[in-house]
Order: structure tokens, then sequence, then C-alpha cells
């Protein structure tokens, strides 16, 4: 569950990486190998208790998994500890129904939805603080921070009860800016509604992450950078094309990234807004691995479409992740 | 179907007004074999179930008689049958366990509730066969019944009143002209009644002599289109026509007795409990409130409910079989089978313990529905139906905004096919 | 003229409106945990709660076991982003300052492992620990929230590790000390902030963390408050009052804790990545 508002991470990362690329390499590699080969194990050893954290806490249960998803598990076999392998049955009964690409399909248009609206409005608001006075910006920055550090499973119960169809906020102020019709509207009653409570929710969390983190990339932009853009005559947006926006390219890529992976694994937002309903029309992939997994308890089958799961995460992620390998390559 | 019926039936235990049943101290001449000495029995009920003076004295009974220890742990509705499945095979799991009754065949068909015929011999030769029914599986008696309820029509006096309504209903035409009465005569909401009641829809479906599934081969798919299930659904239509209430929604959203305690609604269906929701949103409403069984087709015969109850069940994988059934024992007794029916309002698992109910209007008006009464279909593959998205919830809300009960059907039963065919 | 009034108002306008968007939800939630259930229900809302009550916190603070919910979920919390501060600082040290190789493999290999769908993997999970006879314990839980914020603790901190100049470093190893020594005197002090902002993402994670606890642990006394927040809005229907005095109360820690490290995390960042 909570798994969104890990967007509230930090804003440190992106901005400080950032932050050492326009000062170029300083130790121009002399440095990076450091003294000498007898502390050639060292970074392994640094290395020792993340990769074996990993290892035992990640790779078992996601071996585990594996296993399950070739099993026959329900509560009977559960129950008994019976081991029941069935090859890929479970992997069969996924993908020759059209349920499972049709999630696939909802998953890849939520996840775009969001994240488009969360970079452009978190970039508008990030250049906003920038441009704010002193006061403002720090009223602003109060507001953002709110939001963002609001646990999820209490930001989802507020929602709720925002747009709940009874005694409602939200209902309540339609009906009386005229639009009658709402007074009683149920906001969970479609796919398209129930998606855009959904959205508002995980938009609103979200914006502040980019924002913040923005503006403070924004302030570490070299103020000659402008200064030579405007003597060759450049306008603000100009300003903004030539220079800010390069600047920002690697952050903005950065946190474009974990944004999809967030928004994708997005869980209780959904999941308690409505189960994944109506009639299973919000389900994305974690939430129909879960309802077809624990909820129906069909463990094995749960555990198959998980691994695909992961598996179309995988795709949608593999251009960046292709990016930062060549890039580290570049930087080495 | 159990989260409502029992929560909140601590409620529904204060309105009954208790009068402080005493006569804890034993007539349990033979103390136990002491043998069970320094153990501990584990007994997950859910909430609202056991009430705090009924917890008492069976506890105190049972260590007085086994010597033994007895720890109850009380249960949210919330995720439980994960997390009873996930109980049951854990190596410690609770010895003995609340069980809906809709869902014991699924548990007993998992093998991991323990095998109660024997008990069933000592101690159950007069349970209702209609709420036994559900704890037998395969022949064998997996749980024994504990209580039950079912929905009685809950009304505003003050607002048949007005409509010059002077007497209850006796038949459901009666009960449509009433409604039809209150929606002309004055300006209150005739019934609130949401598009996904759908035990109440299940009890009309039981009205109907109508089965939700049917056997096919070797396998039950379903039998939603069938014309007397269409019938059922056409009842609920007629009742739905006279609410405004929303039809993409059930009972618990809003909770309808909250909508009623408004004093605008001049009845709604509901458990007894209920009830005691509407008086705690407005106080005011109390000296109003009246209830009636649902009336059927004919004067002689109520309308078919829903009988939701829950069961007792004793873990297969408990190393205290022996002390569980002791507990049975004393749980089940007459005396405190009777004091937990009159304590929370519910229907006891014996016709003869019923006088119990006296003085309770709600279990009352209950009382004559249970007779002709009746369950979801008995069977382990239903469960799954149930889950959530319901699509029999889906085919209510179908019909109500339209659809023909037939073409309704057809869409939501390849659903209902997929989930009564999965393994278990 | 007109429009360079407009040009300097509208910043100022929209910020004010933005603020009050995005503070809205939680002014709402905090308003209506003091309003008496009667206010909550009315039909027209109250804006303000005039009629402050603190029923609907007492209810909540009223529930079995609160505070050793409370305790267990400070516990484990506090524990699991400590243990992954240590481990992804050693971490990021190695993967930020040494060349070795396989040090791209494992940055990836980070990256995927932040992309992981732990509330899918709960039941391999479960028979993990089951199987291990770990159940209702507070030490899985631990260990777990310690790999599901791992990944992100370790590819933040690698920025700030890179953040801190490597002259500093350098010099202090001219002057006599060890790596290690270095390390503790001079990168350390100007990492202190990264480490508390990294820390928050930590905070959240285990704070808010459900399906797993939900499994593993059924003593109710091994509990986290995720569980207890939940149980205000089910079986009853929903109790908004006590609902939202418990979404406060838990939400209330990491408010304060935002503020405060926020703060910190930001002007350690413009100010001290940039001075140093």
């Amino acid at each position: 569950m909570s798994v969104q508002t890990e967007g509230t991470d930090t804003a440190g990362e992106p901005a400080v990486r950032k932050a050492r690329v326009p000062a170029p390499p300083r130790g121009d590699g002399r440095s990076p190998g450091a003294p000498s080969r007898r502390h050639a194990a060292a970074p392994y050893l640094l290395l020792l208790p993340a990769l074996l954290a990993t290892a035992v806490l990640l790779g078992w249960p996601l071996v585990k998994n594996g296993m399950l998803s070739f099993q026959n598990l329900n509560p009977r076999q559960l129950i008994q500890h019976l081991t029941e392998w069935n090859g890929v049955d479970n992997y069969q009964e996924v993908l020759s129904g059209d349920d499972f690409w049709r999630v696939v399909g909802r998953s890849v248009v939520f996840t775009a939805a969001n994240v488009v609206l969360i970079m452009v409005l978190g970039t508008l608001v990030g250049l906003l603080l920038a441009r704010l006075g002193k006061k403002m910006r720090l009223l602003l920055m109060v507001g953002l921070v709110l939001a963002w550090a609001m646990p999820v499973i209490a930001a989802t119960t507020v929602y709720q009860w925002l747009f709940a169809q009874r005694f409602g906020v939200v209902n309540w102020v339609l009906d009386k800016l005229g639009w009658h019709s709402m007074a009683d509207h149920n906001w969970l009653q479609t796919q398209f509604s129930t998606f855009a409570v959904v959205t508002l929710l995980i938009v609103w969390q979200s914006i502040p992450f980019v924002a913040i983190n923005l503006y403070a990339a924004t302030t570490t932009i070299p103020k000659e950078l402008y200064e030579a853009a405007s003597l060759d005559g450049a306008g603000a947006w100009k300003g903004f094309t030539s220079v800010t926006l390069p600047f920002l390219r690697p952050f903005l890529y950065a946190t474009t990234f974990l944004e999809v992976i967030w928004v994708f694994k997005s869980f209780a937002q959904i999941f308690a807004m409505n189960q994944g309903g109506p009639d299973h029309l919000t389900e994305t992939l974690p939430i129909y691995a879960y309802v077809e997994g624990v909820g129906n308890q069909h463990f094995g089958v749960g555990a198959a479409i998980s691994f695909l799961t992961i598996l179309v995460l995988l795709a949608i992620t593999s251009y960046y992740l292709r990016m930062v390998l060549k890039q580290e390559e570049d930087e080495l | 179907m159990k989260r409502k019926l029992a929560a909140a039936i601590v409620i529904a235990g204060m309105m009954v007004s208790v009068s402080a049943c005493g006569g804890d101290d034993g007539d349990d001449k033979n103390a136990g074999p002491d043998s069970f000495k320094g153990q501990t029995l584990t007994v997950w009920a859910m909430d609202g179930s056991t009430p705090d003076q009924w917890v008492k004295d069976v506890t105190a009974a049972f260590e007085k008689k086994t010597g033994a220890k007895l720890k109850f742990e009380t249960q949210k509705w919330d995720g439980i049958q994960q997390k009873i499945t996930t109980a049951l095979s854990e190596s410690n799991p609770p010895d003995v366990l609340e069980v809906g009754n809709t869902q014991t065949p699924a548990y007993a068909a998992t093998g991991g509730l323990a095998d109660l015929s024997d008990l069933k011999k000592e101690i159950g030769a007069d349970w209702t066969p209609s709420v036994s029914q559900s704890s037998v599986y395969d022949g064998k008696q997996y749980a024994a019944p504990w209580y039950f309820t079912n929905r009685v029509v809950i009304y505003n006096k003050k607002i048949w009143a007005k409509a010059g309504i002077k007497d209850t209903p006796k038949t459901r035409d009666e009960f449509f002209k009433d409604l039809e009465t209150i929606g002309k005569k004055t300006d209150a909401e005739p019934i609130y009644l949401p598009g996904q009641n759908w035990y109440f829809f299940d009890g009309l479906t039981i009205g109907q002599g109508a089965d939700l599934v049917k056997k096919e081969g070797d396998k039950y798919v379903s039998n939603l289109g069938d014309p007397k299930v269409a019938k059922a659904m056409e009842i609920y239509k007629k009742y739905a026509s006279y609410s405004k209430a929303p039809k993409d929604k059930d009972e618990a959203t809003p909770q309808q007795a909250e909508v009623f305690a408004k004093g605008n609604t001049g009845a709604f269906i509901g458990m007894g409990w209920e009830a005691g929701t509407a008086v705690a949103a407005n106080k005011a409403i109390e000296k109003d409130l009246g209830y009636f069984t649902i009336p059927g087709e004919t004067p002689d015969k109520p309308e078919g409910v829903f009988l939701g109850g829950s069961n007792l069940a004793v873990a297969q994988g408990s190393e205290k079989q022996a002390l569980a059934k002791e507990f049975l024992k004393i749980a089940l007794s007459d005396q405190y089978e009777g004091q937990l029916a009159k304590l929370n309002g519910v229907i006891p698992n014996k016709k003869s313990l019923e006088s119990n109910l006296k003085g309770n209007a709600v279990a009352e008006a209950a009382v004559p529905g249970s007779a002709v009464g009746g369950t979801t279909p008995l069977i382990p593959e239903w469960g799954a139906v149930e889950n959530n998205p319901n699509p029999i919830k889906s085919y209510m809300t179908a019909v109500l905004n339209g659809k023909s009960p037939a073409d309704a059907a057809k869409q939501v039963e390849d659903e209902i096919n997929k989930r009564l065919a999965q393994q278990n | 003229m007109k429009r360079s009034l407009f040009g300097r108002i509208w910043p100022g306008a929209t910020a004010v409106v933005l603020f009050a968007g995005f503070v809205f939800p939680v002014y709402w939630m905090f308003a209506t945990a003091f309003k008496p259930t009667g206010d909550i229900i009315a039909d027209d809302p109250v804006w303000f709660p005039t009629n402050a009550t603190l029923e609907h916190f007492q209810k909540a603070v009223d529930a079995d076991h609160f505070w050793t919910l409370v305790l267990n979920s400070v516990t484990v919390t506090a524990l699991s982003v400590v243990f992954s501060l240590v481990i992804a600082l050693f971490a990021a040290f190695a993967l930020t300052r040494m060349r070795f190789k396989g040090r791209r493999g494992l940055i990836v290999t980070f990256m995927l492992a932040q992309m992981a769908p732990w509330e899918v993997m709960i039941i391999a999970i479960y028979m993990i620990v089951r199987d291990n006879d770990m159940l209702d314990s507070l030490v899985p839980l631990t260990v777990f929230y310690t790999m599901m914020v791992l990944p992100l603790t370790i590819l933040t901190l690698r920025g700030y590790v890179a953040a801190v100049p490597k002259e500093l470093e350098e010099s202090a190893m001219v002057d006599g000390c060890t790596r290690l020594q270095a390390f503790v005197k001079v990168i350390f002090p100007l990492l202190a902030p990264g480490l508390m902002a990294t820390s928050l993402f930590g905070f959240i994670t285990a704070w808010n963390e459900f399906p797993l606890v939900l499994i593993l642990n059924k003593d109710a006394e091994k509990q986290t408050l995720p569980l207890w927040l939940s149980q205000f809005q089910t079986a009853f229907g929903d109790d908004w009052g006590a609902t939202m005095a418990a979404s406060s109360l838990f939400a209330l820690p990491i408010l304060i804790l935002f503020i405060f490290l926020q703060r910190k995390a930001v002007s350690g960042l413009t100010d001290g990545a940039v001075k140093g």
C-alpha cells in the first residue's frame, strides 16, 4: 500500500546529481581509482550488505513467486502444504483470456496520463516557485509539503470522504455552483470518473515532489548562463528553452522514470478507493494480480500475473534503463 | 453478508434492554478432569458476535469445568477470508473459529476444518435442520450452527401515520399499496432500497423457489437466466421503483440506516442491528421505529429471506481437539446459546430456544421469516462468486437501469461460470 | 499599465489558489476530525469546526492495543530507516567514489530492485516467513521494510555523496587521514542533511505499509498502525469522524517530520552542496 508515497522521496537526489554536472570532472580520473590494488576488494565489501539484503529479501521472494506461478495453489493446497505443479497452466489461463491484455493496456494509459499530468503541472509549479517572492514561495511550499507528506492511506481515505456521495463536500460545491445533477453524484459509478478521482489524488500527491525538486534544481543554474543568453538577445521563452530546459534535462528524465514506476505500482489509491471497480474496470496490473491471487484465493494464478506485471514494467522502463547503462558508461 | 450481520449486533444487543443475565454460578456438578490444566484455548469470534456478558459467563463455566484458560480474539471483517485461510495453514492456528455459514462448505473442502460428526450426535440432535445444513459437506458435519439473523422491514411510524396507514401490511401487494400511499400523501421517500441490496434479492429468489446455480454434468453453472430468478428481480425492481436510492450501490454505502435516520424515509429492509445505527445517528428517530416481517405473496407465508449466520468450527491443525469440543459443548448448551440469542437478539440454533427472543420487537419480526429462510448455494465454489465485484450485483444494477433480466443475466453469466469453475 | 499590474499579481494569485488546492484535503481531514457527528453529516458542510469535540479522537485512541501499535510502528519504522541508511551509505559510497568491475550493472540492479511490486508478492513472502516460523514477529517486517526502501535510498544517497567535492576527501587524506577517517570526519558531516532527507522516504514507506503486516502478523499485539487506521471504515459503514481523527493522528508524525526535515533537506542541498 505504501507505494505511491514513495514519491515523497527526497528533495535531494536529482538536484544534487545535476549540480555536479556543470562543474566538470574535477578529479580527472585519478581519484576514483583511488590508492592501489590492495584496496581492490573494498568496493565489493562496501556493497556486500546491500547485495546480500537484495539477494535474500528480494531475490528469494522473487524466486519463490516464480515457483508458485507454476503451481496449482488454492486454499486447499496452502492449508495442507501441498505442492501441485501444473506447468504453464497458470500462464496459459492468464494469457489466453483477453482480460489480461485489456488490463495491460489500461495500466499503460493510466500511467501515461498520470505521469504526463504530474510532469507538466509539476514543472509549471516548480517554475512558479522560482518566480515567486520569498513570502509567497514559503506559503506555496508549505501547501506542497503538506500534500506531499500525507501518508497514502490517510490521503486516500480523505479523498473518499471529499468525494463521498452523500455529505461529500465536492458534490455540495458542484451543486451550489449550479450543477444540480451532481448533488448526489456517485463518483465511483463509472470507470472514467473513478479514474478521475484516483488521478486527482495521485497527481495532487506527486506534484510536490517534482515541483520542489525542480525548484531546488533551478536554484543551482548559474546566473551567468542566463546573462549570456540575454546578451544574445534571447527572450524569456528562449531563455527557458536554451538554458533552463537543457540544464534540467537529466533531472527530468530521472524524475519521469521514478514517477512511471510509482504510478504504475499505485496500489492503495486504486484498491482502497473502489477495489478496482466498478466491474473490474479500474484494475491496473498490480490490482488485477492482487484481486485474482489474494482476493479470489488463486495464489498460483496471482503469482503468474505478478510475474507478468514485472515483465511489463521492465518493458515500459527499458528505454530509460538502457539510457542509464549507456550514460554510466560514458561517465567512466 | 457476514460483515453487516455481525458487525453491530453489539448495538442490537444494547437495544434489547438487557437485564443482567445472571446464572453463571454453575450447575455443572461434574468438575471436569484436570488433564486440561495449563492449556489455553484460543477462539476467534467476529466483531460483534460475542457480548461481554456472554464471554464472561462462558469463560467462567469453561474454566471451571476444564481447568484450562479461554482466550477470545475478536476478528475484523475486512480481509477475513485471507486471514482464516492463512491461519488454518499455520502450525499454531486458532483452536475454534467462527465461520460464516455460507463460507463453511468452502473451508470444509480445504481440509482445514475438523470433522465434528461425533459432536453432532452428542449435542446436535435438535439443531434446526435449515441452519445446520450449511455445516455439512460430503456427508460430514464440519461445524456447529451457532446463531442466525435475517432481514425485516424497519419503518418510520410517524410517516406511516401521516399517510393514514393504520396497520402493517400482511401481503406484498398490500405493502406496495402502502408505499404508493406514502409517496402520494407525504413528501417522504416511501422506501430506501439501493440497487445492490443483494441479500434481500437472494431472499426474494428463495421466496420464488429459484436456484442461483444448477448442475451441468459434474459442474455447477449459473442459473441466473431462470424465469424464477427473473420473477424475483421483477419484485425487487418494483420495490426499488419507490426509492430514489442509487441503483449501483449496496446498503452500506451510504449506510441505509443513516439515511433512514434523517426521518424522511418511510422504511428500509435491514437487519435488526441497523435500527441501532439509525438511533446512533439521530436519537429522535427512536420513538418512531417499528418492525414487521417482510410480507410475502400470501398472508400465511412471509417473504423468503436470506438466513445469515455463523457456525463454530474447530481447526484441523489444532492440537487441542478434545478441549475445543468441551468448549463447543458449553458455548452451545441451552443455557449459553439461549443467553446469546437473548443478548444479541439473534435466532438460536434450536427452535426450543426461540422463547429467549420474547419482548425483542426486531427479533420477533424476524422469526417468522427465518422459518422460510434459506442461504446462498451451499457449494464450496460459491464463495468466489460473491467476491468483489459481485457479478450478481452488476446484474441487479443492469436490470434496474432498464435491461431485461434475461439480457442482464447473459451479460454476467460468463463471469459467474468462470468463478464457479475455479479449482479449489 | 493594466497588463504590468496583472503581470505582477498573477504569480502570487496563482500561488494562493494552488496553496488552497493543496492544503484543502489536509485541512478537511483535521476539520472533520474535530466536528461532532451531526455537523459531519449536515446537509450544508460546516466549514469550521466551531463546536469542536474530541470524541472522535477519543474513540480512535481507545481502540484496542492502540499504544502497543504505536510502539510497534515506531520501532519497525525507525529500525528499517536506520538499517537502510547504513547499508545504503556503504553502497552509495562505493558506487560513486570507486571504480570497479560490474559497477554499472549494480546500479541498474538497484534500479530494477526499486521496481519490485511488493504488494503482489505477499503470498510468496508469507510462505517464506511461515515456513521459517517467523510469523507474529516484528523482525520480518523490519527486514522487509528495510529492503523496500533500500534501492531508492542507495540511488538517492549516490547523488549526495557525489555532491561532496572529492578535493575535501583528498586533502584530508593528504593531511594523514586514512580513507575511513576522511569519510567520518569530512564527508559524513556534509552528508547529514542528505541522510535526513533520504530518511523521509523510508519513514513514509514503512509507516504506511499495510498488506504485508496484515498477512504476517495476526497477533493483535504485533500489528502496526495502518491496520488500526483501517478499522474505522469497514464493518459499520463509514464512521467518517473517527476515520478522519485516526487519519489525522496517523498523518501527524509524518507531517511534522516532513516540515522539519524538508527545510533542512532543501537548504542543506542548495547551500551545502553548492558551497562545498
